[in-house]
């Protein structure tokens, strides 16, 4: 019955009642869409930098990172690439030729990242493919064919079928120069990767830096790794490391550690977000059943004069306020669920500030995203919330002596 | 055997540190079965005694004793258990709990006594019908009369089992046909199963009605008179 008094109390005054409901409905909204939006971004974010740029795994000459120089290339490749065929755990992986150098028009010149790529794998690996904007992604049978972000192609002043030489250091240390032909301009979500980074054929690159050594195997400076189930990254890059002790094998996480960080930063920012509003709720909350307290003073004195005694009253409000606030959380739960669900299949097209979210590798279109756990923490808050609203309005009516309550008017 | 025994009772208000003396020296003895008035002008201390009485109210000075229980040892969360199993209460305002239906109101309190659903509906009915309200169990109080409501006011009074019911003015919001009611249905309370009254009242309908008629004047007993024809 205490129950059935708590609720039916709160419908006394239910445009009131209904007012915190949809305080506490729009609070959690809010909280949850704000979730959403950052965690879709920030998960854009990561997966757009792992798609692009890093990949899951990658693995190198162990020397190769801090001298990152032409000879150091990765032994026994053929073997480790047999393995990763095998491997359950990777889903596609990219052998690449790698060179540090100058890319010069007639007009300018900047360095560059030279990645030499089998282009059949590195689609499968990273999304460059996808990312062409114009011209192809490599045409058969030709040789020289090079793919240029197309900011890069700007300030080279530069476009399709034009001309550009790359200049940069062989196996052997001697400076070498090779012209290749604009077949294809590509646009990712990060405009840094755009203007340093460009594609070759790995035949082509490994032809330049092998220079006349002849019978020199091609050299492959990075192997990238998709796994199957992103979860599992770990998993696979002990296994390769346990079968490959003489290479470098490190995850997106060690590679970009601010990719890991910003994986925990979104947890942490929307727990932020939920407590601000939650800091609001309380204080709606409080005044609400203040409210109610002060205008059943008398009513209270006459339950204790009857005998409820001081807890059961406190245990009352309690009740109370937690079904207030409870009764408007499915409310704004479903609400944020839906709206999460629509972006997640319609994302929320922020065009308008595309040069922006470039500069930091963001995209323009954000898919709502968010990590299950957050409801349950929304509703562990949220009652959290009642418990801190409860008490001062609570402690107010135990404070009540009856004699003085029931004579008030 | 006695009910309520009260010994040298005062009550000194300190208001605006001025002392007041509400209640100056009672003593007072009611008995089992009694149905008692305690009458007096505005101000003669007649509300005080109720609630020191009724356990609401400590004395300043003065013994209150309750069947066996010495009230004043008791404490605050004691006298509220005490309240609860020992005596009724019937406010002048009717003081029900408006979002509960007349039934659940008389059935409140012994929920407040924890005792079983089946029982608690049980004798909830019993009551309302012994107060003529069985058509009336489920609306709640906003749908009922004033007499109405203080008829289920004495049904949740006598809930508890309670020694004895404390009246605070019961017949002032009534109009005649109303106190009448009610005060018949208190009498044949009183008269059949022995139930305890204790009133205070201006109302000399309900004097009229009274055994014995307590008078305060300043706080202090001015009479107390045995009646031998109370009108029944």
């Amino acid at each position: 019955m205490l129950l059935i008094l708590a609720w039916r109390n709160i419908w006394r005054n239910p445009t009131r009642s209904l007012v915190v409901l949809g305080a506490i409905g729009m609070g959690i909204w809010a909280a949850l869409f704000m979730t959403g939006f950052a965690t879709g971004m920030v998960r854009g974010y990561i997966e757009g930098n792992i798609a692009t740029v890093v990949a899951h795994i990658q693995i190198h000459h162990p020397e190769y990172e801090q001298e990152k120089e032409a000879k150091f290339s990765i032994p026994g490749v053929p073997t480790l690439l047999g393995a990763m065929e095998k491997d359950a755990g990777v889903k596609a992986w990219s052998a690449r030729t790698l060179a540090g150098g100058m890319i010069s028009s007639a007009k300018a010149s900047r360095g560059v990242t030279i990645k030499g790529i089998v282009p059949g794998k590195e689609a499968l690996t990273s999304k460059i493919k996808e990312n062409i904007t114009e011209g192809a992604y490599f045409e058969s049978g030709r040789k020289f064919q090079i793919l240029l972000g197309s900011k890069l192609a700007g300030k080279l002043k530069v476009g399709l079928r034009n001309k550009v030489v790359l200049t940069f250091q062989d196996m052997e240390g001697n400076i070498t120069t090779g012209a290749f032909r604009i077949s294809g301009l590509f646009t990712s979500n990060n405009s840094v990767f755009d203007e340093t980074q460009v594609f070759v054929l790995q035949e082509d690159l490994a032809g330049l830096l092998v220079g006349g050594m002849e019978g020199f195997p091609v050299p492959v400076h990075e192997i990238a790794i998709m796994c199957a189930d992103p979860g599992n990254v770990s998993v696979v890059q002990q296994q390769i490391l346990k079968r490959f002790p003489g290479v470098a094998v490190k995850s997106y996480r060690e590679i970009a550690p601010e990719l890991e960080l910003y994986e925990r930063q979104i947890n942490f920012v929307s727990l932020v977000y939920l407590v601000i509003v939650m800091l609001a709720l309380v204080f709606g909350i409080i005044n609400t059943m203040l409210m109610s307290v002060l205008e059943r003073y008398r009513e209270l004195g006459m339950l204790m004069a009857i005998g409820m005694n001081k807890a059961r009253i406190f245990g009352m409000i309690v009740l109370e306020t937690l079904l207030l606030t409870i009764a408007g959380a499915p409310l704004g739960v479903a609400a944020g669920a839906l709206t999460i669900h629509y972006f997640s299949i319609n994302p929320l097209d922020l065009s308008a500030f595309a040069d922006s979210l470039n500069q930091y590798g963001l995209g323009t279109r954000i898919y709502f995203a968010m990590n299950p756990y957050v409801y349950s923490q929304t509703t562990a808050l949220l009652i959290l919330t009642a418990f801190v609203s409860a008490l001062y309005p609570a402690l107010r009516a135990i404070r009540l002596k009856p004699v003085e309550a029931i004579r008030k008017i | 055997m006695s009910v309520i025994q009260i010994a040298q009772v005062y009550k000194i208000y300190d208001a605006d540190k001025i002392p007041v003396k509400a209640l100056n020296g009672i003593d007072l003895n009611i008995l089992a079965g009694e149905f008692t008035a305690i009458v007096g002008p505005s101000g003669s201390g007649k509300t005080t005694l109720l609630n020191i009485i009724g356990g609401l109210d400590r004395p300043s000075a003065g013994h209150v004793q309750i069947g066996e229980v010495d009230v004043d040892a008791l404490s605050d969360g004691r006298l509220i258990d005490f309240r609860r199993d020992h005596i009724g209460f019937v406010f002048q305002s009717y003081n029900l709990i408006p979002v509960l239906t007349a039934l659940e109101n008389v059935e409140f309190v012994m929920l407040l006594q924890k005792r079983g659903r089946q029982e608690r509906r049980q004798r909830a009915i019993e009551l309302l019908k012994a107060v003529g309200l069985e058509d009336k169990m489920g609306k709640r109080p906003s749908e009922l009369s004033g007499g109405q409501q203080q008829r289920v006011a004495v049904a949740r009074a006598l809930a508890s089992k309670p020694a004895f019911i404390l009246a605070d003015e019961p017949t002032a919001n009534l109009d005649s046909a109303a106190a009448s009611n009610l005060l018949d249905i208190m009498a044949k309370l009183n008269r059949e199963e022995g139930i305890t009254f204790v009133f205070s009242t201006h109302d000399q309908r309900v004097i009229d009605r009274a055994r014995r008629v307590v008078t305060l004047v300043d706080g202090a007993i001015a009479s107390d008179m045995i009646k031998s024809d109370p009108v029944v």
